[in-house]
């Protein structure tokens, strides 16, 4: 059961912004969503969590398009992460993580409701945290707040949308980690909106280049990441090196490992 | 396709046991009880304050007269004329239109993510009294305060006011200082036009817009009582059937809450008129009374926490019990002279607001 992306195209007023998508995701994988700033990644993620609609294209997934279900129907399929949120009330982590459970439940929270917070709260490590207000949070501890809620949903795809951006290297790491872990463990389909090249290779199954709004590259990141398409897209020549089924992309400027594939200059004279 | 089910692998004692989690819900539903029991009691207290010799008994002797019925003896006539026909009402009009003017407030402040919004602050009370003198000077001040025309007049004035101001507020995704700029700036405009008015209004007209711009419960009557009453407490139910939705827009923000399942715009639009129609049914009897709006959803947060399912409900209270309070302390304090219980609402709410702006969190803008 894949998450299939077909000829979606979205634009304001004559700007336009994604030109023609066709992805494909297989159920359970780890996609990386790539490229510059503008490129569209960010455009892309934000259609799948509909909080942008459009102008045509389908998302088909489970047999149904999921840009035209009901919209709690939606939410109760994908959930979506955003890069951070600021709540100007106070707020406990539990209540942050509650919101998770809104598209499933009436007036009040059942007692299943509250089940599924807390094992979202305990999986992402927050058990003694529980009960902090979020404004006494770090910024990596924050972003968690955030993945519990998105867990909370009981979702069959999940949504980042550069979650990693403000975080320092530990939690990086540790969110792309955690991410996997839930598409190993649950078979839940997820999408990432990335900068960081070499991390979406290590912890992904799936790279997917956005250059203006169009999909250059799509494949395992081995595969997908090449400096020739990487030097044009990024307009900066890189080396990847290759060992096995790792890649490992750096700025040329940078120094390379000897061996490395090395690309001939681009756009230069 | 299979469910996900979450898996328990908590590490022993780091869940909460279940009991102590259903306690934290009923503590604060028991919370909510306690505040209708003391809004109850104050109601009652209040009406005896300032009248000569009258007990919570007599009261209650006096509402259950009046509800079923019995044989009024001689020397309990006159209070429970003083009772039924001035204090209560006034008691009642001033609890409703607090609570009234608090829901809004607390609608507005958790749809703009901003707890120094309100009615008030954003223009909306002000531009009510400005339709509403329109509509005085209009009938020549032949058009009661709670006639029709002048509470549609009040209506439609707050309601173009807040088109305006939270479509800007959306549209630009304002910041707090902004926004409150915008407010100041709308309440500066309505106020110097209805100053125009009274300008150009003869005595009779003049007095009835003066009335207005103080803010007060001064001749209440059961009609508004049932009006103001009736709007409350039909919409707290409505709104309470949106909290979940509220939370998520108020705390997550407008675009998690898409991702959440919520109609973040059909959600925005009927809110606000819900909460501009509350603000302006009370400005279009009572006047404009400030404060009540910020300082009871404020107090609220603070006792009950910032979940909308039971801040609503609290908030409704808070702002009820307020209202109601300071209306007695107008009443009393200069004795035999009355104080408009706007007035007093605004010596209590100025502070509090001067100390909401200086204490907010930096992160919360």
């Amino acid at each position: 059961m894949s998450l299939e992306v077909a000829g979606v195209e979205f634009g304001y007023r004559r700007h336009s912004v994604l030109e023609g998508i066709d992805l494909t995701v297989a159920e359970g994988a780890f996609c990386a969503l790539l490229g510059p700033n503008g490129s569209g990644k960010s455009t892309l993620t934000k259609i799948l969590a509909r909080i942008l609609t459009p102008r045509t294209g389908t998302v088909r997934f489970a047999g149904r398009d999921l840009l035209r279900i009901p919209r709690r129907e939606h939410a109760k399929t994908v959930s979506y992460v955003p890069q951070s949120s600021e709540a100007p009330f106070e707020l406990t982590v539990r209540e942050a993580v509650l919101l998770g459970r809104t598209p499933h439940i009436g007036l009040l929270p059942t007692a299943r409701d509250w089940d599924v917070v807390e094992a979202a709260i305990d999986q992402l490590g927050l058990a003694e945290l529980r009960h902090r207000h979020l404004s006494e949070l770090s910024g990596g501890q924050a972003q968690r707040v955030l993945i519990a809620r998105a867990l909370a949903q009981e979702p069959r795809v999940l949504l980042l949308d550069e979650p990693t951006s403000a975080l320092d290297l530990r939690y990086q790491i540790e969110t792309l980690r955690i991410v996997r872990t839930i598409t190993r463990e649950r078979g839940v389909t997820a999408l990432i909106a990335i900068h960081d090249l070499n991390h979406a290779a290590h912890f992904c199954d799936q790279a997917v280049l956005l250059h203006g709004g169009r999909i250059v590259a799509d494949g395992p990141p081995a595969e997908a990441f090449d400096a020739e398409t990487l030097g044009r897209v990024y307009g900066l020549e890189v080396r990847v090196e290759r060992s096995g089924d790792t890649v490992d992309v750096r700025p040329a400027e940078l120094g390379g490992a000897p061996g490395a594939d090395r690309p001939e200059p681009l756009g230069r004279p | 396709m299979r469910p996900m089910t979450l898996a328990t692998e908590n590490p022993p004692g780091a869940a909460e046991p279940a009991a102590r989690r259903r306690a934290r819900g009923s503590l604060r539903g028991l919370t909510l009880l306690l505040g209708v029991a003391v809004s109850l009691l104050a109601v009652g207290w209040c009406v005896t304050v300032g009248t000569s010799g009258a007990t919570l008994a007599d009261v209650w002797h006096a509402v259950r007269l009046s509800v079923f019925g019995g044989v009024l003896t001689a020397e309990f006539e006159q209070t429970f004329t003083i009772i039924t026909n001035l204090r209560l009402p006034r008691a009642l009009l001033a609890f409703a239109a607090g609570a009234a003017l608090s829901l809004a407030g607390v609608v507005m402040q958790g749809l703009l993510r901003n707890p120094l919004v309100s009615p008030f602050t954003l223009g909306v009370s002000p531009a009510a009294a400005f339709g509403a003198s329109l509509a005085i000077l209009a009938t020549g001040g032949a058009a009661g305060s709670a006639s029709w025309l002048v509470v549609g007049s009040a209506l439609a004035a707050a309601l173009a006011v807040s088109a305006l101001v939270l479509g800007l507020a959306s549209a630009r995704s304002m910041s707090t200082a902004t926004l409150l700029l915008l407010g100041i700036a709308l309440t500066q405009l309505f106020e110097a036009m209805t100053s125009a008015l009274q300008f150009v209004a003869n005595e009779n007209t003049l007095q009835a817009i003066v009335r207005w711009t103080f803010g007060s419960v001064n001749d209440a009557t059961w009609r508004e009582v049932q009006i103001v009453g009736a709007v409350t407490l039909l919409l707290l139910p409505v709104l309470l059937w949106f909290a979940k939705d509220l939370n998520a827009v108020a705390f997550a923000g407008d675009d998690a809450a898409k991702s959440l399942g919520v109609n973040v715009t059909a959600l925005r639009v009927g809110l606000i008129v819900l909460a501009v129609l509350l603000a302006s049914v009370v400005v279009s009897f009572c006047g404009v009374i400030g404060f009540v709006g910020l300082v009871g959803p404020h107090i609220a947060r603070l006792v009950i926490g910032a979940d909308h399912r039971f801040l609503l409900p609290f908030s409704f209270l808070t702002g009820g019990l307020l209202l109601l309070v300071a209306d007695t302390i107008g009443r009393t304090v200069l004795a035999p002279s009355v104080i408009p219980v706007g007035i007093v609402v605004a010596f209590i709410g100025a502070p509090v607001f001067i100390n909401l702006i200086l204490t907010r969190r930096a992160a919360a803008r």
